[in-house]
């Protein structure tokens, strides 16, 4: 059972942590998107070792200390370096959705998380504190913000935000919903994504848009110029 | 002795699966293809032991193999029906397996010869596993390693257009026949909760559908008409050897998995019906069709059509006359169908073991570039003739038996009461009687054209008599076909049946002492005197082999009795000298068959699929963030309908 002082704390957090959500889906400089990000996990750091303080699991403490070691330091200025060596500052290509209606729409997701838990997940009897109901239902509408900014976003470096941002929308609600062992494989996948694209990112050079990236990986997919050519030499063999 | 034979044959096939895959890679070829196909010899005789020693006692064994789940289970049970289908497929895998060993060779690409005997075996062994099979998961998983197994086989030659052109027609069907036994095993499973074969119990309604689908898939694979399409394309693209195995034994393990459900699930009088119905139409159809062909080995795929026509007639009279209360009778044609179903597994596989033979000698298909055949090639010559007389149902051969016995069923169809039934059952004995006699129509034109009279090629000319070992193979199976008829009746009475046959021996004897009487008679009483004379030629000065009586000319008669069905089109193209048209130029005569059920059911149905596809195929652009899009969407439709309906 979580106390009151800790549960008013616990809230606030979780609130930060959906605004950070909503800044890295509208903000547009790399580097600032890179530092809130770096916030938003140092957020969910604080909320487990809060966690931790308050049920004494030492799981908790651990994921506290991977999170900071891994997703505060590590990535952030690794995706700094990254972003340093392309030389892109600032995106400004989006797809499907502007910044501003992908908001507008994260809004909308948020309300139907609200809806879609509140008449499922009641029925669990797990919600006799209203804060677990709360995180749940901000991680997931943070791992769906993060998917939003993946599929807006044009530049290779802000999807592979948009993919942590789902992943720490994961962990934000395996944090209230231990109980789930899918979560956990969800949690894997999204990890492997993330890791196979940074790890492509690095074998291949940097490439601004993964389609160039396709392109250049797949040598099927050669411009149509060169396969007559490749013909005709085939038959002067 | 069972627990010890059953293992044996799949060890044995375990090895000759393996051994040529090992082979091609150190580069011993062709050792180790015949040390795997004597595995598959030594298989096929365990399993035909096991077989019969459970067909003869009318005991039954069963093996559980390996459980993935309580519900996924691999366990066999091998009782006397699929102790028959079980001695079906060793003998005739046995057969082609000696057949193959000299046949294999005459592949043109030294690692497909191995990979061909390799996946042979799978394929067999897959076939085994299939008729064995208790649960319907495993029944399911090795039907569908049968299929993919045989689709690689048929791919063999892959680099040719009409090969492709088979595979796909085979890859589409064999997977709806596929789809088709999911839905009716799913179905079952839904509503009895087991995948076991001995616990399907549901209402009428329930075993209706679940009927349907099982006719089709079984349909599909048994190649009945209007399914049939991939027969006369998958046969003679693929390899002698496999489109034995294929025609002889695969077609027949869909028979088996129809009479293994239709014995277990409740039986409706309309079903018998449905199943004599689509009898009937493949028996007569496909007869009707391999009559116009001059392709050698899509002409058996269409009499392979029709006799699974013929098997299925006796398993609807089966249906029908148990239903009504005659046991005796629908036991008569349910006897009469599995033996011929051993039959026509025996006599198609020599037949079309002979034909790869003389395939192989000529270097065409075509049987109006043959001719001459009898002389070159004389013991495959009596080893087709023996196989051509057998599908003709002529006595003492097999054929003969087991059409009399769903004859005899039909005869005592007065004894229904229902006037409907009777009068459906008189109008298929008639259709039924006009297939047997074209049949045997059609086999002397196969016989007569590629065997007799003088070569029309060059290669025929040249054709030389097969290998010991492709003369083996197939005069095992027609050593079959004259035991099985003559020695039919005293068969049955060890097995402890009694019908009302004719003793085929007495026949037999009596038959072949004719015979030998009117031949010596003619050789007493005939002049000594040799005369020799030219046959009259329509007065052209000198006769070549032009002159012979052509495939297309005996069978013109029938086509043009039957155009409607085949569709025929003449299309004729005049020029003349005048204006008036009276003095003659030049002209174009065509003869066009429409391929039916191709233009009119599988094209439409192909086309509509093809569009949706393109549809579909929009929606895919290979751009990753189109793709998280959807992902995005289809979660989102989720969580709304999850807050509709919770």
């Amino acid at each position: 059972m979580i106390i009151a002082p800790v549960e008013n704390v616990a809230q606030i957090l979780i609130v930060l942590i959906l605004a950070t959500a909503a800044v890295i889906i509208m903000k547009r400089d790399i580097r600032s998107l890179i530092k809130t990000y770096a916030f938003q996990s140092l957020l969910l750091a604080v909320m487990a070792l809060l966690l931790f303080s308050a049920t004494g699991s030492l799981t908790l403490l651990y994921l506290a200390i991977i999170i900071i070691v891994s997703k505060v330091l590590i990535i952030p200025r690794f995706m700094g370096i990254v972003a340093k060596r392309l030389n892109i500052k600032r995106d400004v290509k989006f797809h499907f959705l502007s910044p501003t209606t992908s908001l507008l729409a994260s809004i909308v997701i948020i309300l139907f998380v609200y809806l879609s838990f509140s008449s499922l997940l009641s029925e669990l009897n797990r919600f006799n504190s209203s804060i677990f109901f709360l995180g749940a239902t901000v991680g997931m509408s943070i791992v769906f913000m993060g998917m939003i900014v993946i599929f807006t976003r044009k530049q290779t470096i802000t999807n592979i935000v948009g993919y942590l941002t789902m992943e720490n929308g994961v962990v934000l609600f395996s944090l209230f919903l231990t109980e789930l062992p899918l979560l956990i494989e969800v949690l894997i996948i999204v990890d492997l994504i993330m890791l196979t694209l940074i790890a492509t990112i690095l074998a291949f050079g940097i490439d601004s848009t993964i389609e160039e990236f396709h392109n250049r990986l797949n040598p099927f997919i050669s411009p149509p110029k060169e396969t007559p050519q490749k013909q005709s030499e085939d038959d002067e063999q | 002795m069972l627990e010890f034979l059953f293992p044996l044959g799949l060890a044995a096939f375990f090895l000759a699966v393996v051994v040529p895959l090992v082979g091609s890679k150190i580069g011993a070829g062709k050792v180790t293809r015949q040390a795997s196909l004597i595995a598959t010899i030594v298989a096929c005789g365990a399993i035909l032991a096991f077989a019969l020693e459970i067909v003869f006692s009318n005991q039954s064994f069963s093996l559980f193999v390996y459980q993935i789940t309580p519900q996924f289970q691999f366990s066999f049970l091998v009782d006397r029906l699929a102790a028959f289908f079980l001695t079906l497929i060793a003998v005739v895998s046995l057969a082609v397996a000696i057949y193959s060993i000299s046949y294999v060779e005459h592949t043109e690409h030294e690692e497909r010869k191995n990979l061909i005997v390799s996946f042979m075996n799978i394929f067999i062994v897959s076939m085994v596993l299939v008729v064995a099979s208790f649960s319907m998961f495993s029944f399911l998983f090795f039907w569908e390693i049968m299929a993919l197994s045989s689709f690689l086989l048929v791919m063999s030659e892959f680099e040719k257009k009409e090969t492709q052109k088979a595979g796909i027609f085979y890859f589409v069907m064999t997977h709806l026949s596929t789809l088709f036994l999911l839905f009716a095993f799913l179905f079952i499973y839904t509503v009895t909760g087991t995948f076991d074969m001995g616990q399907i119990r549901a209402e009428p309604l329930i075993t209706s559908v679940a009927f349907v689908f099982l006719f089709l898939g079984f349909g599909i694979k048994a190649g009945i008409i209007p399914f049939h399409k991939w027969l006369p394309y998958a046969h003679p693209a693929s390899p002698s050897n496999i489109s034995a195995l294929m025609s002889g034994v695969m077609i027949k393990v869909a028979v088996y998995g129809l009479i293994r459900f239709l014995l277990l699930l409740p039986m409706q009088t309309w079903w018998g019906i449905l199943i004599l119905a689509a009898g009937t139409t493949s028996a007569v159809l496909g007869v009707i069709y391999a009559l116009k062909e001059h392709d050698i080995k899509r002409l058996l795929a269409y009499h392979s059509i029709e006799n699974i026509g013929i098997i299925l007639i006796g398993v609807g009279l089966y249906v029908i006359f148990s239903l009504a209360g005659f046991e005796a009778i629908a036991f008569l044609a349910l006897a009469g169908a599995l033996f011929h179903t051993l039959n026509h597994a025996i006599f198609k596989s020599l037949l079309f073991m002979t034909s790869g033979s003389i395939v192989n000698a000529t270097g065409t298909r075509n049987i109006e570039e043959m001719g001459g055949l009898i002389k070159r090639m004389p013991k495959t010559a009596l080893l087709f003739l023996i196989g051509a007389v057998s599908i003709s149902a002529l006595p003492p051969f097999n054929g003969f038996v087991s059409e009399l016995m769903i004859f005899q069923a039909f005869f005592q169809s007065t004894v229904l009461a229902n006037p409907f039934l009777e009068v459906i059952l008189i109008s298929s004995l008639a259709v039924f009687a006009l297939t047997s006699a074209l049949a045997a129509a059609c086999f002397v034109k196969a016989f007569g054209i590629t065997f007799l009279a003088l070569p029309r090629s060059e290669e025929a000319k040249e054709a030389k008599e097969s290998p010991k070992l492709m003369i083996i193979g197939p005069a095992i199976l027609a050593a079959m076909c004259v035991a099985l008829g003559v020695l039919s009746l005293q068969l049955f009475s060890v097995l402890g049946f009694s019908f009302p046959l004719p003793n085929m021996l007495f026949i037999g004897a009596l038959l072949s002492g004719f015979y030998v009487f009117t031949f010596a008679a003619l050789r007493e009483v005939a002049s000594r005197r040799e005369r020799i004379a030219e046959t009259w030629g329509c007065g052209f000065p000198t006769q070549t082999s032009k002159m012979e009586y052509t495939a297309s000319g005996f069978s013109e008669p029938i086509v043009t009795i039957l155009k409607s069905i085949f569709r025929t089109q003449k299309k004729s193209e005049r020029n003349y000298y005048d204006d008036k048209g009276v003095i003659f130029k030049d002209g174009k005569a065509e003869i066009h068959l429409m391929n039916f059920f191709e233009e009119r059911l599988y094209m439409p149905v192909a086309n509509i699929v093809r569009k949706v596809s393109l549809k579909v195929n929009n929606l895919q652009r290979g751009d990753v963030d189109l793709h998280v899009a959807y992902a995005f969407a289809t979660i989102v439709v989720f969580l709304l309908i999850i807050w509709w309906f919770a």
